[in-house]
């Protein structure tokens, strides 16, 4: 049969009780995913950005260097920690292989992420929390943060980006 | 030009068979090597051993994927493609001459890749992201093979076309053929798209393009990438279809049924490549929930109806053999012993289960968050490729070797037990590696101890019992891939002929007795199974978006 | 002897129609996944100039 050609008349054959009562159940479950997706964007709290702009690497690196100029409140391991006000713009370039700047951010307070690479494409990796976003160049992606958890939390690059990767390892701290 | 098959009674084209015997000894040559690089990238990312150093990691994983998720898989299609096309329609081969342009375009290609890649030239990936530049002479190699394999699937709807005019089959094809008529559709948009962002990236890497935009190329290259696993779940299903026919001699219970699900793959699964780019900058939500829901869900839907269509088509024919005690009596007396039958069965299983429970859920725009570039992700496709059109693929050869080869299967006792390693070794393998993503342990990442960077991250303690498991089941799965290579290989170049019907060793199952007029359920055991997966897929569902709900907000 | 109206039903057709299934799988592929996709790269706009200003200080 499967070899075969189907039997005569097989379009007219009566769908059989069990395979409806599948093929229904399965038919609500798949409209009821589709239109959750759409209903959390609503009333969800996690959700991917709707904000994208272009750039190019160089535009966005003197815009994150001067994001680290106006907040910057020291250093670490020689990369400079900045903490800029709730509700603001917040500068975060990925490159081979690091990231920067260390941020220090304030519970429950929002910041407008932007994240964009230098180079190559980099994985945003929120340990451990577990949120992870792609960085591309040419790309700025506004990512829109409220931060629900305190303490040491680390930015870990999950995109393949030569044979620095592993050592690229991010750090953002929220304070209570 | 033909034979008739002394077993089958089938008219095969010689010239046929003979490009099919070639296709399938290619398929072999990329699974040993695939499954070598397994071994090594199993105990490497296991870094209690972390066997490699790591530029050979990131080499040795790009021809692991370029091995086992391309070349493997197409060269097996395609031979499967020729047999569908002509052997099954009683029908001649279009045209032998192209057929072995395909073939050697096909050849050199694999000879580029897997040379650049081991000469370091290629040390990008299987996904090649630009700005990440690999050799002209790899892009070449891709393309051709890309080409090569296109020819194949051209000859394939040419030697339809032959068979439609020349009425070898009547109005309607077979199913099996007719699952691989949805293949091939998927394949020609797979490959076609693969020209389009090959072509522009090779002119890139020889300086005539000046850059290639990052978003552009990940954009379309999912074009490719994704579309080409749907190719293999395609035809993973038509192969279960032909496996439940030979075994046992069941079919689907309804062709409409079965018919129009291959054509919502047709309508819906292709767009489904924008769960690649869910948490990427660049497109739209509109986009990204429309097309990851494969169109409002209907590719998934389509999974589900054959998810009860096959089991049901043994069921059904085990039922009218008498198996009719209980709810699992038809399944309990199942040909076990016949290792076609259990690949088969187990690939369905472990692609439902591990493949289909979690892949659903990743694709999801905001869950994908959770997973996405995280160990999850592989450990969602060892379910789904591995697991499923892997294995099923292993099973389909059990009956390749006496009917294409005309020889013996050898060490058969090792054959019964064979898909059980194989896929008890991927299950295991699978799982470990979606927890330890649950963790957030990454994928394609050298040494998780972050060695050489400014500070570190330990992950949750609970990772070190995971990646034993992740060590033992990888291991195991590499045993139960080399058993099944070892006697592929041995039985078509060492083993005795077959001579006749007597010197089958598997079953080829005869009609069952024809359905009594029912007016209740006909396939109430294979209602209970889907019934389980739906509610442990629910379960997952709703685990997965607590845990999402848990996390930072973000928008 | 009685003439059996054969009409075949036209989703039948359409599932027989290999052909056609080619063109409508590639067809809604390009369409709704590529042609759409590309077309929302290609509107992006750049960053807004009163971020810019806000760092650079209108430069």
């Amino acid at each position: 049969m499967a070899l075969l050609p189907p039997e005569e008349g097989w379009y007219f054959k009566r769908v059989a009780k069990d395979e409806k009562m599948w093929i229904t159940i399965a038919l609500v479950v798949c409209l009821v995913l589709f239109f959750w997706m759409i209903v959390w964007h609503v009333y969800g709290k996690q959700n991917p950005s709707f904000t994208t702009y272009r750039t190019t690497p160089q535009e966005f690196n003197a815009l994150t260097q001067a994001f680290i100029q106006k907040y910057k409140i020291g250093e670490e391991k020689g990369i400079p920690v900045v903490e800029p006000p709730p509700n603001s713009d917040v500068f975060l370039l990925g490159k081979m292989w690091a990231w920067e700047p260390i941020l220090v951010l304030k519970k429950g307070q929002e910041y407008r992420f932007h994240i964009s690479s230098l180079d190559l494409l980099h994985g945003f990796s929120l340990q451990p929390v577990n949120m992870n976003f792609m960085v591309y160049p040419g790309y700025d992606y506004v990512l829109t943060f409220r931060p629900t958890s305190a303490g040491e939390f680390y930015i870990v690059c999950n995109e393949f980006c030569g044979i620095g990767h592993h050592m690229m390892i991010g750090k953002i701290i929220v304070k209570e | 030009m033909f034979r008739t098959c002394d077993i089958t009674g089938l008219k095969v084209d010689l010239r046929a068979e003979k490009l099919i015997q070639l296709n399938a000894v290619m398929a072999v040559v990329s699974l040993l090597i695939g499954v070598i690089a397994a071994l090594l990238l199993v105990l490497t990312r296991w870094q209690v051993v972390h066997l490699l150093p790591v530029e050979w990691y990131y080499r040795v994983l790009t021809l692991h994927g370029l091995n086992a998720l391309i070349f493997w898989i197409v060269f097996f299609e395609i031979a499967g493609l020729y047999f569908g096309s002509t052997i099954v329609l009683n029908s001649r081969m279009s045209s032998p001459k192209f057929g072995w342009l395909a073939l050697i375009l096909m050849v050199l290609g694999f000879l580029l890749v897997n040379f650049t890649i081991l000469s370091g030239n290629a040390d990008v990936l299987m996904t090649s992201y630009a700005p990440l530049q690999a050799h002209p002479l790899y892009y070449l190699g891709v393309i051709l093979f890309a080409v090569g394999a296109l020819t194949g699937v051209f000859l394939f709807f040419a030697n339809l076309l032959i068979a439609r005019k020349e009425r070898t089959y009547g109005d309607s094809l077979p199913l099996f053929t007719f699952g691989l008529v949805a293949a091939a559709i998927i394949a020609t948009l797979t490959l076609a798209t693969g020209a389009i962002i090959y072509i522009p990236t090779l002119l890139w890497s020889l300086g005539i393009i000046k850059t290639i935009d990052a978003g552009v190329y990940k954009l379309v290259w999912w074009g490719l990438g994704h579309s080409s696993q749907q190719i293999n779940v395609t035809a993973m299903i038509a192969v279960w279809y032909l496996g439940a026919f030979l075994t046992v001699g069941g079919t689907s219970i309804n062709e409409k049924v079965s018919r129009f699900a291959f054509v919502f793959y047709v309508i819906g699964i292709n767009v489904a490549s924008a769960h690649h780019l869910l948490v990427d900058p660049g497109p739209s939500p509109a986009w990204k929930v429309f097309n990851t829901s494969y169109i409002m869900y209907i590719a998934v839907l389509a999974s589900m109806i054959h998810a009860f269509a096959v089991p049901s088509a043994v069921e059904s024919a085990q039922r009218r053999r008498g198996y009719t005690k209980g709810l699992f009596d038809w399944l309990k007396n199942a040909p076990w012993g016949n290792p076609a039958f259990s690949a088969v069965l187990l690939s369905i299983i472990i692609f439902g289960f591990i493949g289909g429970v979690t892949g659903v859920v990743n694709g999801m725009e905001q869950t994908n968050i959770i997973v996405h570039n995280t160990l999850s992700i592989p450990g969602h496709f060892k379910g789904t490729v591995v697991g499923g059109t892997t294995l099923a693929f292993m099973g389909a050869t059990y009956y390749l070797i006496p009917l294409v080869f005309r020889k013996k299967i050898a060490f058969f006792g090792l054959a019964k037990i064979q898909p059980w390693l194989f896929g008890i070794g991927i299950a295991v393998l699978a799982v470990s590696m979606y927890i330890l993503g649950a963790f957030g342990v990454p994928r394609r990442h050298y040494d998780i101890t972050f060695s050489g960077g400014p500070f570190t991250y330990t992950f949750n303690p609970a990772v070190d019992f995971f990646w034993v498991l992740f060590a033992l089941g990888g291991l195991l799965a590499v045993v139960g891939a080399l058993a099944w290579i070892l006697i592929v290989v041995i039985s078509v170049f060492f083993g005795s002929p077959v001579k006749g019907p007597q010197d089958m060793q598997l079953q080829l199952a005869s009609p069952p007795p024809p359905a009594k007029e029912n007016h209740g359920f006909e396939a109430p055991g294979t209602l209970t199974l889907t019934l389980l997966f739906m509610g442990v897929f629910l379960i997952f569902l709703l685990l997965n978006w607590g845990w999402l709900s848990a996390m930072w907000e973000v928008r | 002897m009685e003439e059996k109206e054969k009409k075949v039903p036209f989703l039948q057709l359409v599932l027989d129609d290999f052909m056609f299934l080619l063109f409508l799988g590639v067809t809604i592929y390009a369409v709704s996944y590529l042609i759409w996709g590309l077309l929302e790269l290609a509107w992006l706009s750049p960053i807004p100039s009163e971020i810019k200003e806000s760092l650079l200080g209108g430069k």
